[in-house]
C-alpha cells in the first residue's frame, strides 16, 4: 500500500472540505453544538411541578396536610378543585402532572390510626413528572404519617421511635447526586462524535455522481489506499472535536473528568476510526447521495442513538439486540467515555473496548474494501 | 396550472424509479427502524446487574436477596466475599449496583428495638437505572419495614396498608415505557423522514445542474414547488400510516382519541416540516450541505419532544422556546389523541400554535424559495 | 513536444500490436453494446474511433481502460490481459472521460498534483513535468485558478494533462472535443498530432468526422460492431458514387427537387448549398443543373468536390442498414 497514494487522496478530500465554508463550518462544529445546547437542555432541574388537590375532608387536617406537601419547591399547587370532572380536565390537558385526592375521613381515620385515605393519580404519559411528583408526594405523607403515628402512638403509651426501621443507607458512586446530566453527557460525546461518518457516506456517492470516481478508477490507486485516505479527514474532524468537547463540557457544564486526556484523545481516534469505517461501508454501497444519506441514517445514525446504552441501559433490551449493540462502535465507546469522565479507569480495564473497537474498524474497512470494485459494472 | 404541477410530480416519482433506495428507506426504512428501536427500548428497566455482599447469612439477609430478585429489575450476579470484588466490578461497570449487608443484620431485624441497617451502593455512571435501582431497593426496604413494624407494634397488615396512599395512573395504566417513549420515537421518525427528503429536493438538483433545465421550462416556481412537494407529502403521509399501524399492532399503542383528527393534524404537521425543508434545501448548494443542516435542525427540535428530558425540567428560556417548535406540539398532539383520548378541545392550543408556525414557515418558505428559484 | 527523459523511440515495427481485442463483447441489460469487436492497434498509432452516438466508442474505451468487466471475448493491453491483470495496465496508460471528471475545487496544479501522485510520478521530476505541461497545454497562466473556473476548452486540455503526467505510452480518449470551441478544438489536435509524432499510441474517440481525417488508422463502429478499420484515404475511396456541391437561390425548393431526379443517392444541406451523392458525377451533373433551371430555380454553382468522411461514412452506414 502506498502511502503517497492515501495522503493525495487525504489532501484533496482536505481541500473539498475547507474549499466549502458552509459546509466546513457545519461538519467541523455541529457536534460541539449540539452538545452543548444537549447539556444544557438535560438539566433536568424538576421543580414545581403543578398538582392539584381534590380535598374531600376540608378539615384543618387536610388542609395542614396539603400545606405540608406543597411547601418546597419540587411541588406547586396549580389548582385545588371540586370534582373529578375538573380533575379530568386537567390531566387531559396536561396542566398538572399529579392530582392528590383526599377522601372525606381523611382527619378521622388518620386519628383513629385507621389509615390515610389518600389517592394519588398521574399523568402516565409524563412518567418522568409523574413519577416526581410521586415519589415526593410520598415522601411528604410518609413524613407526615410518621409525625402523627409516633404522636399518637406515643399518647397511647407504645413506644415506638421510627415507623421505618430500617436503615437504608446509599451512596452513588462516581456521580453521588445522581445527576443524570453527568453520564448522559458522556454518553452524548459517544453520539454526537459519530456525525463525521454520516458525512463519510457521502464523499464516495459524491464522486459517483459528479463523474469523478470514474476518473479515479483508471488510475494505479488501490481500493484500500481510496477508502483510507477518504476516512482520515473526518477522522482528523472527529479528533478536533474530541478536543474542543471536553473542554467545553468541563468549563462551562463542571463535567467530572476523572481520567486522563491523552488516553482519552488515543480511544477516541480508534473509535472515530471504527465508527468512521462505517460510514465508508455505506457509502461504498448506495449509488447516490441521497440513498448513502438514508441508509447511515437508518443504519448508523438511529442505532446510534438509541441502541447504544446512553438513553436506556444495553441490560434491559432483548437479547437479540443486545448482541447487534455490540456491533456498534458506539456502545463500547459510550463505555468509554463514561469510564474516563465519571470512574477515571484506565487502560487496564478500558482495553477490552479498545481492542473491540480496534476490531470493528478494520472489519468495517476491509469488507468495504472487498465489495468495492474498481469497475464501473 | 394542475397538470403542469402533475407533471413535475410525475417526473419526480419517475426519478424515484431509479433512486429508489431513497423512497424505499423513507417508507420501510422508518417503520423497520422503529419497530427495531421500539422494541429494544420500550421495555421497563429489568435484569440490572446486582452484586450482593452478605455478612449476615441469616434467614432475614436471605429473605431481602430473595426479595430484590423477585421485583424482576435485578439480576443477581453473583453472591462474592469482600468488597474489592464489588469495587472492581463497580469500576468496570459490570454492575449497576451492589447491596451490603452488615454481619448483625438477622439480630437487629429479630430483635424490638433493633435498628438493622441495609448499606446500598449504587454505580451512578449510569444514572437512569440507578434511579430505577434505587427505588426499587427503597421499595423493598419499605416493605421490609412495614412487617416489622407491624409485628413490633401489634398493628394488623391490612391497617397499615391503609396508610399507604392508592396509586391510580392515567393514560398508561402499566406505566409502559412504550407507550411513553414510543410516540416520541415515532414522531423523530417523521420529523427526520420528511425534513431529509424535502431538503434534498432543490439541492440535489442544485448540485448535479439540473435545475435549469427545470426553470427554462414554462412553469411557475409556484408549479415547481408544489410539484416536487406532492411525492413528499405522499411518501410522508404513508410512513406516518405505517408507523402508526405498526405501533398499533406490534407494541399496543392505543389510539383512544379520533383517528381522523390525528391523520389530519398529521399532514399539516407534514406540510409544516416540508416548508422547514424546503427553506434548508433552497439554502444549501449541495446535498451535503442540506444534510447537515437536517441533522443540527432535527437534532435541536428532538430536544423539544420530551424523549431524553421532560420539557418541564429545563431551564425556562428553552422552555419558551420550545412553543416554537413544531415537533413540540405535534409530540402534545399526537399524545395526546393516542394515549389520552384528547379531543379538539383540548388540543386546539396546540393546532392553533401548529397552525400559525406552519404559515409563517410556509410563507416565509414560498418567498425565499421563490425568490431563489427566480 | 517530446518525452525527454523517455527512451529513444525504437525503430523497428514492433511485432505484437499494443492493443489487440478478440471478439471483445460487453452486454448491458438489454443491449450489446460492443458487440465482438477484433482491434489491432500497433504502437505510436493515432487510432480515431468514428461512429454515431450509442455505437459504443464510449463502452470501448472503457472496456480497455479496466473499468468495465468483459461479457466476452478477450483484450491484450500493453502486454497485459485485460481480464486478469487489469490494474497492472493502468499505469501505462493515459485515460480521459468523456464528462469533465476532475476536481472543481482544486486548482489547476493542485489536479495535476494529485494525479502524479496517483501515477507515482518521480518527484525529482514532477515540477519540471508540470511546468512543460502547463506550458503545452497552454494553461501556465491559470495555474492557480480554480478547474471550474476554466472555460470548456481549457478544462479538456486540463484533463489531457492529467494524463500525460505520467508519461504513459496509451492514452484512450473519450471525445477530447466535444463542446470545445473550434479554436481550442484545432490547439487539442496540434497536441495530439505532437504526441502522435513522438511515438505514443493513441486512441481517440470522437463524433466529428472531419477529426477523423486527421488519424493514422480510423474504425467505424455502429451498433457495437466495427464496420470497418483502415487509412482515412482508403476509407474515402469507400464512397460509392460522386459527391457535388450545388448552391442555388432557393435551396429548399432546390433540396425536394433534386431528391426525386433519378441517380441521386442522397442530398444533404450544407448552409445555403447542397451536397448531392450521386452514382456518376459526369452523368448527373448536368442532368441537374438542367432540372434546376426547369423549375425556374438559378443555379450558381456547380462543381465535384472530394468525397469526405462524413459522406464515406454515411454511405456505409447505409449499406449496413440495406
Amino acid at each position: 500500500m502506498s502511502i503517497r497514494h492515501v495522503l493525495a487522496i487525504t489532501r484533496k478530500e482536505i481541500y473539498h472540505i475547507l474549499r466549502d465554508k458552509m459546509t466546513l463550518i457545519l461538519v467541523l462544529f455541529t457536534p460541539l453544538f449540539l452538545l452543548l445546547l444537549m447539556a444544557y437542555a438535560l438539566t433536568v432541574d424538576l421543580k414545581d411541578i403543578p398538582i392539584a388537590v381534590l380535598d374531600y375532608d376540608r378539615s384543618q387536617t387536610s388542609r395542614a396536610f396539603v400545606h405540608q406537601i406543597t411547601a418546597g419547591q419540587d411541588l406547586e399547587l396549580y389548582a385545588q378543585v371540586d370534582s373529578m370532572n375538573e380533575v379530568e380536565g386537567l390531566l387531559m390537558r396536561g396542566e398538572v402532572k399529579a392530582v392528590l385526592i383526599i377522601d372525606p375521613a381523611f382527619e378521622r381515620d388518620l386519628y383513629a390510626l385507621r389509615g390515610l385515605p389518600l389517592q394519588i393519580i398521574i399523568d402516565g404519559t409524563e412518567p418522568e413528572s409523574g413519577g416526581f411528583a410521586v415519589d415526593h408526594i410520598g415522601w411528604r405523607a410518609e413524613e407526615y404519617i410518621n409525625q402523627v403515628l409516633t404522636d399518637q402512638m406515643q399518647s397511647l403509651g407504645i413506644q415506638i421511635d421510627n415507623l421505618q426501621p430500617i436503615d437504608l443507607r446509599v451512596r452513588a458512586w462516581y456521580n453521588p447526586s445522581l445527576k443524570p446530566r453527568n453520564d448522559l453527557i458522556p454518553g452524548l460525546i459517544s453520539m454526537v462524535l459519530g456525525f463525521p461518518a454520516l458525512s463519510v457516506a457521502l464523499t464516495l456517492a459524491h464522486e459517483r455522481e459528479h463523474g469523478t470516481l470514474e476518473q479515479l478508477m483508471a488510475t494505479p490507486v488501490t481500493r484500500t489506499e481510496l477508502l483510507l485516505g477518504k476516512m482520515i479527514p473526518y477522522i482528523i474532524v472527529g479528533l478536533i472535536n474530541v478536543i474542543l468537547i471536553p473542554v467545553a463540557a468541563i468549563l462551562w457544564f463542571q463535567i467530572p473528568f476523572n481520567g486522563s486526556f491523552p488516553l482519552f484523545f488515543g480511544l477516541s481516534a480508534i473509535f472515530l476510526f471504527a465508527v468512521i469505517s462505517m460510514g465508508v461501508l455505506v457509502g461504498v454501497f448506495m449509488p447516490t447521495q441521497a440513498s448513502a444519506l438514508a441508509l447511515s441514517f437508518l443504519v448508523i445514525f438511529f442505532p446510534g442513538f438509541f441502541l447504544t446504552g446512553i438513553f436506556f441501559p444495553i441490560a434491559s433490551m432483548p437479547e437479540m439486540i443486545r448482541m447487534e449493540s455490540l456491533f456498534l462502535p458506539g456502545t463500547h465507546y459510550a463505555i468509554i467515555t463514561r469510564g474516563v469522565f465519571l470512574t477515571g479507569i484506565g487502560i487496564d480495564i478500558l482495553w477490552p473496548y479498545t481492542v473491540m473497537l480496534f476490531v470493528l474498524g478494520v472489519s468495517f474497512t476491509a469488507v468495504a474494501a472487498l465489495f468495492f470494485r474498481k469497475k464501473l459494472a | 396550472m394542475f397538470s403542469r404541477i402533475w407533471s413535475i410530480s410525475i417526473k419526480e416519482f419517475l426519478h424515484l424509479r431509479y433512486d429508489w433506495w431513497l423512497p424505499a428507506f423513507m417508507l420501510f426504512g422508518g417503520v423497520i427502524e422503529l419497530l427495531l428501536i421500539g422494541w429494544a427500548t420500550s421495555r421497563p428497566i429489568t435484569n440490572l446487574p446486582l452484586m450482593i455482599l452478605d455478612h449476615d447469612q441469616s434467614a432475614s439477609s436471605r429473605e431481602i436477596v430473595i426479595a430484590l430478585e423477585n421485583t424482576g429489575t435485578f439480576q443477581l450476579k453473583s453472591q462474592v466475599y469482600d468488597f474489592q470484588t464489588i469495587e472492581a466490578a463497580l469500576e468496570r461497570g459490570q454492575i449497576n449496583a451492589a447491596l451490603i449487608i452488615p454481619p448483625n443484620f438477622g439480630n437487629e431485624m429479630a430483635s424490638a428495638n433493633g435498628q438493622p441497617t441495609l448499606s446500598v451502593i449504587l454505580n451512578g455512571a449510569e444514572s437512569i437505572p440507578a434511579t430505577t435501582a434505587l427505588r426499587t431497593v427503597e421499595g423493598i426496604a419499605r416493605d421490609i419495614g412495614e412487617q416489622i413494624t407491624i409485628k413490633r407494634i401489634g398493628m394488623k397488615p391490612e391497617t397499615l396498608a391503609r396508610f399507604n396512599p392508592s396509586l391510580r395512573v392515567w393514560f398508561n395504566e402499566s406505566l409502559s415505557e412504550a407507550l411513553y417513549s414510543i410516540p416520541a420515537e415515532l414522531g423523530l421518525m417523521m420529523e427526520f423522514i420528511i425534513l431529509l427528503f424535502a431538503a434534498l429536493t432543490f439541492s440535489r438538483e442544485k448540485e448535479l445542474g439540473t435545475l435549469e433545465s427545470l426553470l427554462v421550462m414554462p412553469l411557475t416556481s409556484l408549479e415547481i414547488i408544489i410539484g416536487k412537494s406532492i411525492p413528499v407529502i405522499i411518501i410522508g403521509m404513508l410512513a406516518f400510516g405505517s408507523m402508526l399501524g405498526m405501533v398499533h399492532f406490534v407494541f399496543d399503542v392505543p389510539v383512544r382519541g379520533s383517528l381522523g383528527l390525528l391523520i389530519i393534524l398529521a399532514f399539516v404537521y407534514i406540510l409544516v416540516e416540508l416548508g422547514k425543508g424546503l427553506v434548508i434545501s433552497v439554502v444549501s448548494r449541495t446535498q451535503h450541505q442540506a444534510f447537515l443542516l437536517v441533522m443540527l435542525v432535527g437534532m435541536i427540535d428532538f430536544l423539544f419532544t420530551g424523549y431524553a428530558a421532560p420539557v418541564d425540567g429545563m431551564p425556562q428560556i428553552l422552555q419558551i422556546l420550545a412553543n416554537f417548535i413544531p415537533a413540540h406540539h405535534w409530540l402534545e398532539i399526537l399524545r395526546g389523541i393516542l394515549l389520552k383520548g384528547a379531543g379538539f378541545d383540548v388540543l386546539w392550543i396546540n393546532v392553533f400554535v401548529l397552525l400559525i408556525l406552519g404559515v409563517v414557515i410556509g410563507t416565509f418558505s414560498l418567498r425565499y424559495v421563490r425568490r431563489s428559484l427566480n | 513536444m517530446a518525452y525527454p527523459d523517455s527512451e529513444e523511440v525504437s525503430t523497428d515495427i514492433p511485432s505484437q500490436p499494443i492493443i489487440e481485442t478478440h471478439e471483445l463483447t460487453r452486454d448491458y441489460k438489454k443491449t450489446r453494446a460492443v458487440d465482438a469487436l477484433d482491434l489491432s492497434i500497433q504502437s505510436g498509432e493515432l487510432f480515431g474511433l468514428v461512429g454515431p452516438d450509442g455505437a459504443g466508442k464510449t463502452t470501448t474505451l472503457r472496456l480497455l481502460a479496466g473499468l468495465l468487466n468483459i461479457t466476452s471475448g478477450s483484450a491484450q493491453v500493453a502486454g497485459y490481459d485485460l481480464a486478469s491483470q487489469a490494474e497492472a495496465i493502468k499505469p501505462k496508460i493515459g485515460y480521459m472521460a468523456q464528462e469533465f471528471s476532475l476536481y472543481n475545487e482544486l486548482t489547476v496544479v493542485e489536479n495535476l498534483g494529485f494525479f502524479a501522485d496517483l501515477y507515482d510520478v518521480p518527484r525529482s521530476e514532477l515540477s519540471q513535468r508540470m511546468d512543460r505541461l502547463l506550458a503545452f497545454a497552454g494553461l501556465t497562466e491559470f495555474q492557480n485558478r480554480r478547474a471550474d473556473k476554466l472555460s470548456g476548452g481549457m478544462q479538456k486540455k486540463l484533463a489531457l494533462a492529467s494524463t500525460l503526467i505520467h508519461e504513459p505510452d496509451i492514452l484512450l480518449l473519450d471525445e477530447p472535443t466535444t463542446g470545445v470551441d473550434p479554436v481550442s478544438r484545432r490547439e487539442f489536435w496540434n497536441i495530439l498530432t505532437d504526441l502522435h509524432l513522438d511515438g505514443t499510441t493513441i486512441l481517440v474517440s470522437t463524433p466529428y468526422m472531419d477529426e477523423a481525417d486527421r488519424c493514422s488508422l480510423v474504425g467505424l463502429l455502429y451498433a457495437g460492431k466495427l464496420v470497418t478499420c483502415a487509412e482515412p484515404k482508403q476509407i474515402r475511396a469507400q464512397v460509392e458514387g460522386d459527391l457535388l456541391e450545388i448552391k442555388t437561390d432557393d435551396w429548399q425548393a432546390a433540396h425536394s427537387l433534386i431528391e426525386s431526379l433519378p441517380g441521386v443517392l442522397e442530398v444533404q444541406t450544407y448552409g445555403e448549398s447542397l451536397h448531392v451523392l450521386v452514382d456518376s458525377a459526369d452523368e448527373r451533373m448536368p442532368e441537374i443543373q438542367i432540372a434546376i433551371e426547369e423549375n425556374g430555380l438559378t443555379c450558381r454553382h456547380a462543381r465535384q468536390a472530394p468525397a469526405r468522411m462524413e459522406e464515406a461514412f454515411i454511405s456505409l452506414i447505409h449499406r449496413m442498414e440495406v
